[in-house]
C-alpha cells in the first residue's frame, strides 16, 4: 500500500450520529434501568404497582393499583428499554464510529444514518407507549405491536443497506474480525426477528402470531436466545474486538482464535434455543440438541474472553490507571462468567432447578449488567473524549462509577442465585414421609424476601453508577466541542470483492463442512442404523477435512483470506451457518401435522369469552409471573397434578391451538396449567376449575386475601372496563385462518355466545346465598350488578382461567408409528413409551 | 513495537507468537497457537454429544422423561396410599376427639397448617365471611363454626371430606366445590387439621 503511484483521498468520518446514538443510548439506558428498579422493588411490595401514588401524589390519586405500571407491564418495558434501547444503541455507536474507521471511508449515506437514527428512536418511545397501554404480542422481547414490528424491519433494512454499502465503498480490501461480527448481527437479526414476528393482525393494534403452541415455543426461543446471541453478544464482541485494542495499544491474542471462535460461535448458538424449554413437553430431540449444542457452545464463547483477556496481556499495569481498561477488563470477565453460566445451566438435571426461578434473571443480569454495561461504559469513557475532541471530565468519577457498579452487579448477581437456588430446592423439598411437598408456594416466594430486597439495592447502585456516567459524559461533551475526525487514507487499487459465489461456495473448507453437516443432521433423523451410518460418514468426513487441512493448510488459509476481501460472499457463508440451526429444529415440527403429535390430549377450543378473557391475560402480561407448563418433574407434578392422575404433565397437544403460546419462563407465582375445569352439570356457561369463579373474583381484587404473602397486584380494574366484544368476530375469523377448528359461527352467533356467557358467569357470583357484593357500586339490584359484570373484563378473565388446561383425551389405536422428521419415534420402545404413546397412560402402570 | 516479535502470518508451533503484518486502523494481531485445554473443551463437547445421543437412542440407559415421571408418580401413589391406610387404620372418632383435639401441639400443627391453605375460602375464625367495611360478605367456603356438617359431622367425616374434596356428584355450595386436599397434604396433615376443628367445636363433638 505504501507504493509511490497509490491514490490517496481526505475523509472526513460521520461522528455525529455515533454522539446521537451514544447520547441515546445513556438516555434509554436511564430510563430501562430505572424501570427496571421499580419492577425489583414490585415484588417486594405489591403496593409499588401503584398504590404507592396515593402516598406520592397527597392523595389526589386514589386506588390500589395502577394498570399501566403493574409488573406484568413493566416488565416487558424493562427488558425492551435495556436489550434494544440502552444495549442496541450503544452498538450502533460502536459500529458506527468503528465501520468507517476499519473501512477508511465516511458511512455511505448521511441520510440513511439520520433516518436509522431517529427512526430507532421513535419506536423506542412507541415502545414506551404502548407496553404500559398494555398492547403486546405476550412473547417475551418481541411483545411490540405489529405496525412497530414493521417499523423496527424497515429501519434494520436501512441500517443494513447503509452498512453493506459503506463495505462496499470501503478503501480497506480486508476485512477485520470486528466487522465479521457485525455481519453476522445484521442477517441474523434479521431472520430470527421477522420469523418470530409473523402475524395475522386482527386490528391496528392487535394480532396473533401464525404459529401456536409448541411451534411458538420453538420459534419464540429460537428467537429469544439469540436475540442474547446476535443482539447482545456479537455486535458487542465486534466493539471488543476494535475497542480494546485500540485502548491498550496492544495486539489482538490470536488471528486464528478469532477465525475459530467467530465460525463455531455463529454456528452453534442458533441451536440452544431449545434450552429453554428443558423438561418441558417440548419433543426430547429438541432437548437434546438444545442441551448438547449449548454445552458445545462453551468453548466458543470463551473463545472470544479469551482473546479479548489475552490481549489485555503486557497491559494489565493500565489497569490501576485507566478507566476504559477497567471497564473492559471486568465486562469481558462477566461475559466468561455468563457463558460459563449458560451451559451450566443448560444440562436438564441442573435446568430442573433453576427453571422458572431466579437463578435464570440472575444469568441474565451477569450479562447485562456485566457485559452489556460494563462494555458500554468501556466505549462511552473512550470515545467521548474524541467525539469532543476534549479530555475526559473526572477520571475518578469513571473509577468510582466502576466500583459503585461493580458492587451493584455482585449484590445483585448473588442474591438472585440465592434466591433461585433456595427457591428451586424448596419447591422441591417433601414433607416428612415423603409423600407430599413441604412448602405452600407462597411459603417459598415469603422465604426469597431478603434477597429481593439485596437485588434491589444491588439494582439502585448499578443506576447510581451509570448517573454518575452520564454526568461524566455530559461535563466532558460540554468541556469539548462537537468533533469529526478527518483523515487521509490510500485508495487501493480496486481488486476486492470480485470474487465470485462460485469461488466462495464450492472450494475444500466449505464442502467438507457442508457435506459433514449434511451427514450429522441425517444422523439425527434417520431410521436406526441408516443413522449410524451418517454418523460413520459424518465422522470420517472430519478425518478426511482434518488431513486435506494439514495437507493444504496454506490454500484454506489463502481461500479464507480471500473471503474476508470478498464482503458479499463472506456475508453469504455467514447466513448459510445461522440458517442451519433453527431450519433443521423448526421446519420438522411444521412439516410434522401438528393433529399427530398431541401425546393423547386434544385441548379443547375456547369459547367467544374464554378467547377475549386470554387476551386480557396476554396483555396484562400475566405470563412474566404465571408458567402454563408443569414439567415432567416430580416437584411439578406433585405441586401441580391432579390427585390420582400419574401422568398429569403438561401434554403437547393441551397447548396446541394456543396463539401465542404462554408456557412461560419464570414463576413468581404457581403454575397455572390445571386451574381450568370442565363445565358444571347443566351448563354450558360455568366452568369448575380447581377454584370456583368467587375465589378468583375476591382474589383479583385483592391477592392478599387468599394469602398476605403473596406479591400480585391488585387488578380493580378489570372490575371497571368492559371486555371488547366487537372484535371477536374478527379475532375467531383470523383464528380459523390460523388453522384453529372453530365453527363457522356468525358474528351475532359469537356476540351472543360470550355475552350469554358472561351473563352465566356473572350470575354464579352475585345470585345465590352468596352474592360476592362489589362496594363501588352499592345498592344497585341483582340484576344491574349482573348486568354490569357479565360485559366486564374481571368476568372474561375468570372465564379465561377456568378453562386453562382442559382437554379431551384422544386415544389411538395400535402400536406407535415410526414418523419420519421425529428421531423420538425410532426410539428403541420400551412397553411403558409405547403404552404412552397410545394415550394409555391416564391410568397407574 | 518489540524488534523481537516475529512477523508473519501464523504461528507454526506452540508457543510461537507471530504478529501478523496487515494492520486495520492501527490495530495489530498476533497469531499463536490456542491453549490445549480450550481445544479439549471443546473436542470433550462436540464428543459427548455424540455418545449422550447414542446412548439415549441406541440402548437402555436412559429412560424417557416420560417413562420415568410416570413411574415415579405411580410409586408415590403407592406410598400415599400405603401411608392414607395406615393413618385411617389407627384413627377413628374417639380417638381424634378424645387424643388428637385435645393435644396442644397436634392443634397448633393443625391450625398453621390451616391457617395457610383454609383461610381464603373459610376465615381465620371459621365464618366462611370477610369483612368489609363493617359489611360481612361471604367467603366461597362454609362457615366451620355453625353447627352444620353438610357431609357429615363425624370426626372421621370431617377427615373424609378434606382428605377427597366436594364428594362426586354434589354440587357443591353454590357451585363451589372444595378439592381434595390430600393432593398437597399428608393423611397425617389432614387428621391435624381436623383435630384443630374440633378443638374449635369441642362443645358440639364432646356431645
Amino acid at each position: 500500500m505504501n507504493t509511490a503511484s497509490a491514490k490517496t483521498t481526505t475523509i472526513t468520518y460521520d461522528d455525529r450520529t455515533v454522539r446521537q446514538f451514544m447520547i441515546a443510548s445513556i438516555v434509554w439506558g436511564i430510563v430501562g434501568m430505572l424501570v427496571g428498579v421499580i419492577c425489583a422493588t414490585q415484588l417486594s411490595w405489591w403496593q409499588m404497582n401503584g398504590k404507592f401514588l396515593e402516598a406520592l401524589t397527597g392523595g389526589l390519586f386514589k386506588g390500589e393499583g395502577m394498570q399501566y405500571i403493574t409488573f406484568g407491564r413493566l416488565r416487558p418495558l424493562h427488558t425492551n428499554a435495556v436489550i434494544f434501547a440502552f444495549v442496541g444503541n450503544m452498538a450502533f455507536a460502536g459500529i458506527y464510529y468503528s465501520t468507517q474507521r476499519l473501512c477508511k471511508c465516511r458511512t455511505a449515506s448521511d441520510l440513511l444514518s439520520k433516518i436509522h437514527m431517529w427512526g430507532w428512536q421513535l419506536i423506542i418511545v412507541a415502545a414506551a407507549i404502548t407496553l404500559p397501554a398494555g398492547l403486546t404480542r405476550g412473547k417475551e422481547y418481541a411483545e411490540l405491536i405489529w405496525p412497530i414490528n414493521l417499523a423496527v424491519v424497515v429501519i434494520w433494512v436501512v441500517f443494513a443497506v447503509n452498512f453493506f454499502w459503506t463495505l462496499a465503498k470501503r478503501n480497506e480490501p480486508s476485512l477485520y474480525v470486528a466487522l465479521w461480527f457485525y455481519i453476522a448481527t445484521i442477517v441474523t437479526v434479521a431472520m430470527l426477528y421477522i420469523v418470530n414476528h409473523l402475524s395475522i393482525p386482527t386490528s391496528l393494534i392487535h394480532s396473533y402470531p401464525i404459529f401456536g403452541g409448541l411451534q411458538d415455543g420453538l420459534v419464540q426461543w429460537w428467537y429469544g436466545h439469540n436475540a442474547v446471541a446476535f443482539f447482545l453478544t456479537t455486535p458487542i464482541l465486534g466493539i471488543m474486538y476494535y475497542f480494546l485494542p485500540k485502548a491498550a495499544n496492544r495486539p489482538v491474542y490470536s488471528y486464528r482464535l478469532s477465525i475459530i471462535h467467530f465460525w463455531s460461535l455463529v454456528f452453534i448458538y442458533i441451536w440452544a434455543g431449545p434450552h429453554h424449554l428443558l423438561n418441558t413437553s417440548l419433543p426430547r430431540w429438541l432437548q437434546m440438541l438444545g442441551m448438547l449444542f449449548s454445552l458445545m457452545l462453551w468453548a466458543p464463547s470463551w473463545g472470544g474472553m479469551l482473546n479479548g483477556l489475552l490481549t489485555l496481556r503486557g497491559a494489565w499495569a493500565k489497569l490501576r490507571t485507566d478507566p476504559v481498561i477497567k471497564f473492559f477488563a471486568a465486562g469481558i470477565t462477566f461475559y466468561g462468567m455468563a457463558t460459563f453460566e449458560g451451559p451450566l445451566l443448560s444440562i436438564r438435571a441442573v435446568n430442573a432447578l433453576s427453571h422458572y426461578t431466579d437463578w435464570g434473571i440472575g444469568h441474565v443480569h451477569s450479562g447485562a449488567l456485566g457485559w452489556n454495561g460494563f462494555m458500554a461504559a468501556g466505549m462511552f469513557y473512550w470515545l467521548a473524549p474524541r467525539l469532543w475532541k476534549t479530555k475526559l471530565w473526572s477520571t475518578s468519577w469513571a473509577n468510582m462509577h466502576f466500583w459503585v457498579g461493580l458492587v451493584g452487579i455482585l449484590l445483585y448477581v448473588v442474591a438472585m442465585w440465592t434466591a433461585g437456588i433456595m427457591q428451586g430446592l424448596m419447591l422441591g423439598e417433601v414433607a416428612e414421609g415423603g409423600t407430599t411437598l413441604k412448602y405452600e408456594f407462597v411459603e417459598t416466594l415469603k422465604a426469597i424476601q431478603l434477597p429481593y430486597i439485596l437485588r434491589s439495592i444491588g439494582g439502585t447502585l448499578y443506576l447510581i453508577g451509570f448517573g454518575m456516567c452520564a454526568v461524566n459524559i455530559f461535563k466532558t461533551a460540554r468541556s469539548g466541542s462537537a468533533h469529526d475526525d478527518t483523515v487521509e487514507v490510500v485508495v487501493p487499487d480496486k481488486k476486492h470483492d470480485t470474487m465470485r459465489i462460485g469461488a466462495a461456495v464450492f472450494n475444500d473448507p466449505v464442502a467438507y463442512c457442508v457435506l459433514g453437516l449434511a451427514a450429522m443432521i441425517l444422523w439425527f433423523f434417520l431410521p436406526p442404523h441408516a443413522d449410524k451410518a451418517a454418523l460413520l460418514v459424518a465422522v470420517l468426513l472430519s478425518v478426511k477435512a482434518i488431513r486435506a487441512f494439514q495437507k493444504n493448510a496454506h490454500a484454506w488459509d489463502h481461500w479464507h483470506e480471500s473471503l474476508l476481501r470478498n464482503y458479499l460472499p463472506f456475508t453469504l457463508l455467514v447466513f448459510i451457518a445461522v440458517a442451519i440451526g433453527g431450519s433443521v429444529q423448526i421446519i420438522p415440527s411444521l412439516l410434522v401435522n401438528r393433529d399427530k403429535n398431541i401425546e393423547g390430549r386434544l385441548q379443547e377450543l375456547y369459547t367467544p369469552l374464554e378467547l377475549a378473557g386470554r387476551d386480557l391475560y396476554v396483555n396484562e402480561g400475566c405470563y412474566n409471573c404465571h408458567s402454563q407448563m408443569i414439567r415432567t418433574l416430580m416437584p411439578d407434578v406433585m405441586r401441580y397434578g391432579r390427585a390420582g392422575k400419574t401422568d398429569d404433565f403438561s401434554h403437547l397437544g393441551e397447548s396446541l391451538y394456543d396463539h401465542p403460546y404462554q408456557w412461560g419462563s419464570k414463576r413468581t407465582g404457581p403454575d397455572l396449567a390445571r386451574e381450568g375445569g370442565d363445565f358444571v352439570a347443566g351448563s354450558e356457561h360455568v366452568r369448575s376449575g380447581k377454584r370456583d369463579n368467587k375465589w378468583h373474583w375476591f382474589h383479583f381484587m385483592n391477592p392478599r386475601w387468599a394469602n398476605e404473602d403473596s406479591n400480585m397486584p391488585p387488578y380493580p380494574w378489570l372490575y371497571e372496563q368492559k371486555t371488547d366484544f366487537k372484535s371477536l368476530p374478527g379475532k375467531i375469523a383470523v383464528q380459523r385462518r390460523l388453522g384453529v377448528p372453530f365453527p363457522a359461527w356468525t358474528k351475532d352467533e359469537i356476540d351472543q355466545q360470550a355475552r350469554e356467557q358472561g351473563m352465566a358467569i356473572a350470575r354464579s357470583l352475585f345470585e345465590g346465598d352468596a352474592p360476592v357484593g362489589y362496594e363501588p357500586m352499592k345498592g344497585a339490584s341483582t340484576e344491574e350488578l349482573v348486568r354490569h359484570f357479565s360485559e366486564s373484563q374481571v368476568v372474561a378473565m375468570i372465564a379465561y382461567i377456568q378453562k386453562i388446561g382442559t382437554y379431551r383425551e384422544i386415544t389411538k389405536d395400535g402400536p406407535p408409528q415410526p414418523m419420519p422428521l421425529d428421531p423420538d419415534s425410532y426410539r428403541k420402545l420400551t412397553e411403558k413409551n409405547e403404552a404412552f404413546r397410545k394415550g394409555e397412560t391416564t391410568t397407574n402402570p | 513495537m518489540n524488534p523481537e516479535i516475529k512477523r508473519g502470518n501464523y504461528a507454526k508451533e506452540k508457543g510461537e507468537v507471530i504478529l501478523r503484518e496487515h494492520e486495520y486502523d492501527g490495530i495489530q494481531e498476533f497469531d499463536q497457537k490456542l491453549p490445549n485445554w480450550w481445544l479439549f473443551t471443546f473436542y470433550g463437547a462436540i464428543v459427548w454429544f455424540v455418545v449422550y445421543w447414542g446412548l439415549y437412542y441406541h440402548s437402555n440407559v436412559y429412560q424417557t422423561d416420560q417413562e420415568k415421571i410416570i413411574a415415579q408418580v405411580g410409586a408415590l401413589q403407592e406410598k400415599k396410599d400405603a401411608e392414607l391406610a395406615a393413618t385411617l387404620a389407627s384413627l377413628d372418632d374417639e380417638t381424634l376427639i378424645g387424643k388428637w383435639s385435645t393435644d396442644p401441639a397436634i392443634v397448633a400443627a393443625g391450625e398453621a397448617t390451616y391457617m395457610v391453605n383454609c383461610v381464603a375460602c373459610h376465615a381465620a375464625d371459621l365464618s366462611a365471611t370477610m369483612d368489609v367495611a363493617g359489611n360481612k360478605i361471604p367467603l366461597p367456603g362454609r362457615a366451620l363454626n355453625d353447627g352444620v356438617w353438610e357431609h357429615g359431622g363425624k370426626p372421621m367425616d370431617v377427615f373424609k371430606i378434606i382428605n377427597e374434596g366436594t364428594p362426586e356428584g354434589s354440587t357443591g355450595l353454590n357451585g363451589a366445590k372444595m378439592q381434595a386436599w390430600g393432593q398437597m397434604l399428608s393423611p397425617k396433615q389432614v387428621a391435624e387439621v381436623t383435630a384443630y376443628l374440633i378443638s374449635r367445636n369441642s362443645a358440639e363433638f364432646a356431645n
